[in-house]
């Protein structure tokens, strides 16, 4: 019941807008259609935007270069200038194409640039499109132009041309939430906040990117053909950077993460000038300086003033309370077990031996400790174990076959999860959404499926939030799951971490310091936890300073020094071993 | 023809070298890239030309009329664009709010000045041909800037303190130095290096409301080639910027020109993708 | 319910409104509404801001002067700052929204590109002043009035100057790189081929390029006697003005009205830079041997003074805007009527209508409306309150 209240509180605006949408025409204003219709387009190519910008959190500023190649693309077939002459569908269908390929070229510097650098790689592209359009007159019709596809009836009228623009609007709005609620969405989120969470969990960037830079791109292509047609010609100035920084913004006040923030930002944006109009020579003075009150009223985005939910008082006095049964059906079908084996492994950072010919193996079902002083090379371990270092020697294998070194993507599907020393969490994310990020690989349904919703996405939907309901059980935070993560205390992100590990079924897990920050009675149900998970037949390999934690729970320890195995065996052995006893333990 | 592609290519290069050190001293203690860098440049050169062309004041008055009005710009943008934003800076909220600042400040001049470009006076009158002070003076001024930023930095308690804040803002707050106070002394100190190069390349480029957009592109192409943060970089970033774009206007023409000069941008990004001088990408686990 | 004064009132006001939503006959003190799109923030916006004083001038002249059949004058302006979009939202807002009876502008050939077919739709009348031949077609945009030269006629007016008067075998064509340039450039190019010319040199140039050697440099080397030049921007063509000086090679500049601009004044170096160049100009906005105007701008300068600045400015910009008003205003008082089949039925009538900046005819099938004649080529740098001295050999 109260779960499609909630639902109908998230359509309510979405209901509101549509609602002054379908009534605009009973006014009869063809400006009224005409800005209608702008708004539209526009966010046709923002939802695409949307998710490159607001999810993946890439700096793309300059899509105009996207939207005027589909607006020449359209207007060049649909004038028959180099191809026969096309239909107008046909050559929205094709600039929705020519988009979606020129997206990925735009975007793939991303996955080698960083923020700043990636956004004026962006512009570049915008400059070189404008300045080719002018330059190749016999096609684009340089300076002067060309006119642009015009749409057979009914959608040859102000009107008719609204109420296709708005559909579209619509179905990009659906197709754009169907992908953000969706593991891509979230994975596209854990790349942007938690990058190095996101390649624990099996998150491929680039594969994730290339499919959202394709749809950016094919939503770009297709906004530009349409806002030729809208315009009926097209000149290179049409595309300035203004309009690119358009796109852009709306984004920003709309707020990250969010469909209807944008959505908002991007009426807002199409409405402010035109509200400034009247003022004529001081109306681009007065527009900026609504932009300003805006940014400055709202600085946290639209998205942020209409979260409600984040300002619920948390529950008080809440305690981590894990539940085996909940583990033991999240892990208990019967997965192969496997062992993992480190053999002569020798890391050098320049001169410096990092790992100097380890050996190591910790066997299913057995609780691994790694302890050592600081800098013996524990959490250097699990890199090289999770693929962020490469070692130089050695030879590194689970089960029979050998573990690539320095790939940390691949590890998860091997079932090989991980926690680090602090957190790597969405913050702006629930609780349960940062589980279900674990849950990526679950997913079966390809990037169509899911932009489509078809069964076979929605099946995996329900698998992975059911899996992940599970996961916050078996951990102990049960009942916290709608939270934004950022509000939890420190102690419970550490939970939050394993439950994020255990949605991959894991064979192997690895603990970097899960004990640090925790207050006694936690450690202990930590400890009851790591055990549970390793009696599940789980490898696990734990690094920790917390030698209660180490001796109560570990089947074997290994001690490390300067990147040297200084001993190993029982917690027994290892409490009475002479070099250990004297160099760490200091007792 | 080979001098004058080296004379007006050094000029406008050291014009767009000083954009990227404005936009590298705004950023270094705010961690802000601030749209307002090209039109403090385009400022330089406008009211230059109105303290001594339409008021008559002499050069230094002049000088210092407009650099003291761009640094009240600069300490303007910290009050109104930068510190509201500073809290939510993943959200990049501060492209919204320095950008509309700078249109603000464009329309204002738009309307107030002219839609056309004006003259700048000529300042000394010495050199003729490729050695007219056009050429020279934004070089100069760049050489005089990047010589004075590093005596500040390198010698004086405030400079060090702006690598302090730059280095490790949290730290340096831990450690009592007053924060905010120098962000917004970054501020005017940002804004006088973009009033400079607005001014000394003001014989070269106009006193013109337009040349705003113009510079904030091109003076950020320094920053991204000679690495976020790196003045020395941005330096060599913006020669060679000014270099290759004049000799692309010789060669391939005005059309393709700008073609040719993002191109080579983009390639040289994907080659080095901290910048040329920037440093490698930090420890990530 | 006891009805008040206050919700008679408000019930009227509403009676009003729905009977204004319902357009019924145009009241007859109801103002004559004129759409203004100017280009008044953006680059390049001198033409717009000249033609804006004109405009303002003529609305207060005729309202002051009781107004059309006791309608005044309302001219509603909106600042398209030289970008499409901005423009069609502008054209639509005036039709669809403000209701305007005609519509003046865009004054750029970019935006008048994307607004034609707008008001085409309503058949809103509208006159402009942009250059682009495809803009008038009396077919496909019946309601579109040209009050100014096309290209074509400028680029007559320049090919005759330079191969007839000053009588140039080779020619270099200069434009800058905005589509106005590009494009234009190409054109001018051609048609000198077309006539028999040598065309040496071709060549389209940034305009913020700070140093313009190489290009003069090479339109030397290639023998170039005259330069062409299509470009708006005064920056670029004081830049090429004072290289030429510098090179010391007094080739002479044939081409656009910008060359003329008031703000080159200021930009060259030295004022000989501005000798030796010859741009589009006006009969109406040129002074004879003696000095003197003609006799009907003349007059209207006489009116402009002290009222209007002509320093900064030309003339021509000026009339231009004053005669739109004038246009639209003869066409309702003469038919009594503000609707669109009115207005453009009086213009396509129009025989030579006797306006200040020139004789406009209009027919049904001839919407270009200024006299070829008209324009003449005039010594760039002989500006007088916006009027030149027509160029050596007319």
């Amino acid at each position: 019941m109260t779960m499609t209240r909630s639902k109908w509180m998230t359509a309510l605006p979405y209901v509101l807008i549509l609602a002054v949408l379908a009534l605009l025409p009973l006014s009869g204003n063809e400006y009224r259609a005409l800005i209608g219709t702008r708004a539209a387009i526009y966010w046709v190519l923002i939802a695409g935007l949307n998710l490159v910008v607001g999810y993946a959190g890439q700096l793309a500023i300059g899509y105009v270069a996207l939207f005027a190649l589909g607006a020449y693309t359209a207007s060049i077939l649909a004038a028959g200038n180099v191809l026969p002459e096309v239909s107008p569908a046909l050559a929205l269908l094709a600039a929705s194409g020519v988009g979606a390929v020129f997206g990925v070229v735009v975007g793939l510097p991303a996955l080698r640039l960083r923020t700043f650098y990636f956004a004026m790689t962006t512009l570049g592209f915008a400059t070189i499109v404008t300045q080719v359009a002018l330059g190749w007159q016999d096609v684009t019709g340089g300076g002067i132009g060309l006119s642009g596809p015009s749409l057979p009836a009914p959608f040859d009228t102000a009107w008719g041309l609204y109420g296709l623009c708005v559909g579209l609007a619509m179905i990009a709005t659906l197709i754009t939430a169907n992908v953000a609620h969706s593991r891509f969405g979230r994975a596209l989120i854990a790349t942007r906040d938690a990058e190095v969470a996101a390649e624990a969990s099996g998150i491929s960037k680039p594969a994730l990117l290339v499919s959202v830079f394709l749809f950016a791109g094919a939503a770009a292509g297709l906004a530009g053909g349409l806002f030729a047609a809208l315009q009926t010609y097209i000149t290179p100035d049409a595309f300035t950077f203004d309009l690119s920084l358009l796109f852009f913004i709306s984004i920003l006040i709309g707020g990250r993460g969010s469909i209807l923030g944008p959505l908002l930002g991007t009426i807002i944006l199409t409405l402010l000038p035109e509200i400034a109009a009247p003022l004529a020579a001081w109306s681009t003075f007065v527009y900026a300086g609504l932009l300003l009150v805006i940014v400055l009223a709202m600085p946290g985005g639209i998205a942020a003033l209409l979260n409600r939910e984040n300002r619920k008082a948390l529950p008080t006095g809440r305690v981590i309370l894990p539940q085996q049964a909940a583990l033991r059906s999240l892990l208990g079908e019967a997965r192969r077990k496997q062992r993992l084996d480190l053999s002569g492994i020798v890391l050098r950072f320049g001169g410096l031996r990092a790992i100097d010919g380890l050996d190591l193996s910790v066997e299913p079902g057995e609780v691994h400790g790694l302890i050592g002083p600081n800098g013996s090379g524990k959490t250097t371990t699990l890199n090289v174990i999770s693929g962020y270092y490469k070692p130089q020697e050695g030879r590194l294998t689970l089960g029979d076959s050998p573990l690539p070194a320095g790939l940390p993507v691949g590890r998860a599907a091997r079932g090989i999860c991980r926690t680090f020393q602090t957190p790597r969490i969405i913050g702006e994310e629930t609780v349960l959404e940062n589980v279900m990020v674990g849950g990526t690989l679950a997913g079966r349904a390809t990037f169509v499926e899911a932009l489509l919703s078809l069964p076979r996405a929605r099946a995996d939907e329900r698998l992975i939030r059911e899996r992940a309901v599970l996961a916050l059980k078996a951990v102990g935070l049960d009942g916290l799951g709608d939270i934004r993560a950022d509000r939890l205390q420190h102690s419970e992100l550490r939970f939050l971490e394993i439950a994020r590990g255990l949605m991959l079924h894991p064979r192997l897990v690895l603990l970097d310091e899960p004990a640090a920050g925790l207050s006694t009675i936690e450690i202990e149900r930590l400890g009851a936890l790591i055990k549970a998970i390793s009696r599940e037949g789980v490898a696990v390999l734990l690094v920790e300073h917390h030698a209660d934690l180490i001796f109560d729970v570990c089947d074997r320890v290994t001690v490390l020094n300067l990147g040297r195995v200084l001993a190993h065996g029982t917690p027994a052995e290892i409490r009475v071993h002479k070099e250990v006893v004297s160099a760490y333990l200091g007792a | 023809m080979l001098y004058s592609i080296l004379a007006s290519g050094l000029a406008v290069g050291a014009v767009y070298a000083l954009i990227g050190i404005t936009y590298n001293t705004m950023f270094a203690t705010s961690r802000v890239m601030s749209f307002t860098a090209g039109q403090l440049g385009m400022l330089g050169g406008v009211l230059g030309s109105m303290f001594i062309l339409r008021l008559g004041l002499p050069l230094i008055v002049g000088l210092g009329a407009t650099l003291l009005a761009c640094a009240a710009i600069g300490v303007l943008t910290e009050f109104v664009a930068v510190r509201p934003v500073l809290k939510s800076l993943d959200q990049h909220l501060y492209v919204l709010s320095t950008l509309a600042f700078a249109l603000l400040i464009q329309q204002v001049t738009a309307i107030e000045w002219s839609t056309e470009p004006q003259p700048f006076p000529r300042l000394f009158g010495i050199g003729d041909g490729v050695w007219d002070e056009k050429y020279w003076l934004p070089v100069a001024t760049c050489a005089a800037t990047i010589i004075g930023l590093e005596y500040l930095y390198r010698r004086t308690l405030i400079g060090r303190a702006f690598l302090a804040v730059a280095e490790d803002n949290f730290a340096a707050r831990a450690l009592g130095l007053p924060e905010r106070n120098l962000r917004i002394a970054s501020y005017a100190l940002a804004a006088v290096v973009g009033g400079l190069a607005g001014f000394s390349g003001g014989e070269l480029l106009l006193a013109f409301f337009a040349n705003g957009p113009q510079l904030n592109f091109y003076g950020f192409i320094p920053v991204a080639l000679g690495g976020l943060g790196n003045n020395r970089g941005a330096v060599i970033g913006g020669l060679a910027l000014g270099l290759f774009q004049q000799a692309a206007n010789f060669a391939v023409g005005g059309i393709f020109a700008s073609v040719a000069v993002f191109v080579m941008f983009i390639a040289i990004l994907l080659a080095a993708p901290q910048g040329l001088f920037g440093s490698s990408a930090a420890r990530r686990v | 319910m006891l009805i008040t004064r206050r919700t008679l009132a408000l019930g009227t006001a509403a009676a009003t409104s729905a009977l204004a939503l319902g357009r019924p006959a145009l009241a007859a003190n109801e103002p004559i509404r004129i759409g203004w799109l100017a280009s008044l923030t953006g680059a390049s916006s001198a033409p717009a801001i000249g033609f804006n004083r004109g405009v303002m001038f003529a609305a207060d002249a005729i309202n002051a002067a009781g107004g059309v059949k006791g309608r005044k004058i309302e001219i509603i302006t909106r600042d398209t700052q030289g970008d499409p979009t901005k423009a069609v939202n502008a054209t639509q807002e005036l039709i669809s929204q403000l209701k305007v009876d005609a519509i003046w502008g865009p004054t750029n050939s970019g935006e008048s590109l994307a607004t034609t077919a707008v008001m085409a739709r309503s058949k809103t009348p509208n006159i402009h002043p942009c250059v682009v031949d495809s803009l008038i077609d009396t077919k496909k945009y019946p309601n579109a009035f040209r009050i100014a030269p096309a290209n074509g006629q400028w680029d007559d007016a320049v090919r005759n100057y330079a191969l007839k008067v000053i009588k140039v075998k080779k020619v270099a064509v200069i434009g800058d790189t905005t589509g106005y340039g590009v494009t234009a450039a190409k054109a001018s190019a051609a048609a000198f081929q077309k006539d028999g010319a040598d065309v040496v040199y071709v060549a389209n140039i940034d305009a913020t390029q700070p140093d313009m050697t190489p290009d003069m440099l090479r339109a030397r080397n290639a023998g170039a006697e005259a330069i062409i030049l299509w470009s708006v921007s005064t920056g670029m063509i004081a830049r090429l003005l004072n290289t030429r000086g510098t090179m010391g090679w007094n080739v002479p500049f044939v081409g656009h009205p910008s060359l003329s601009s008031g703000e080159i004044a200021s930009l060259v170096t030295a004022k000989e830079n501005w000798a030796n160049v010859y741009a589009i100009g006006y009969k109406s906005c040129s002074f004879d041997a003696n000095g003197k105007l003609p006799p009907r701008s003349a007059e209207f300068v006489e009116r402009l003074k002290g009222k209007v600045d002509l320093s900064d400015t030309l003339l021509w910009w000026v009339a231009g805007g004053y005669d739109a008003v004038n246009l639209v205003a003869k066409a309702v008082d003469a038919t009594g009527s503000t609707s669109s089949e009115a207005i453009i039925g009086y213009w396509n009538s129009l025989k030579p209508y006797p306006g200040v900046f020139g004789d406009y005819t209009f027919s049904a099938d001839q919407h270009n409306g200024y006299p070829t004649d008209e324009v003449v080529m005039s010594a760039a740098n002989s500006a007088k309150d916006g009027s030149f001295t027509l160029a050596p050999g007319y």
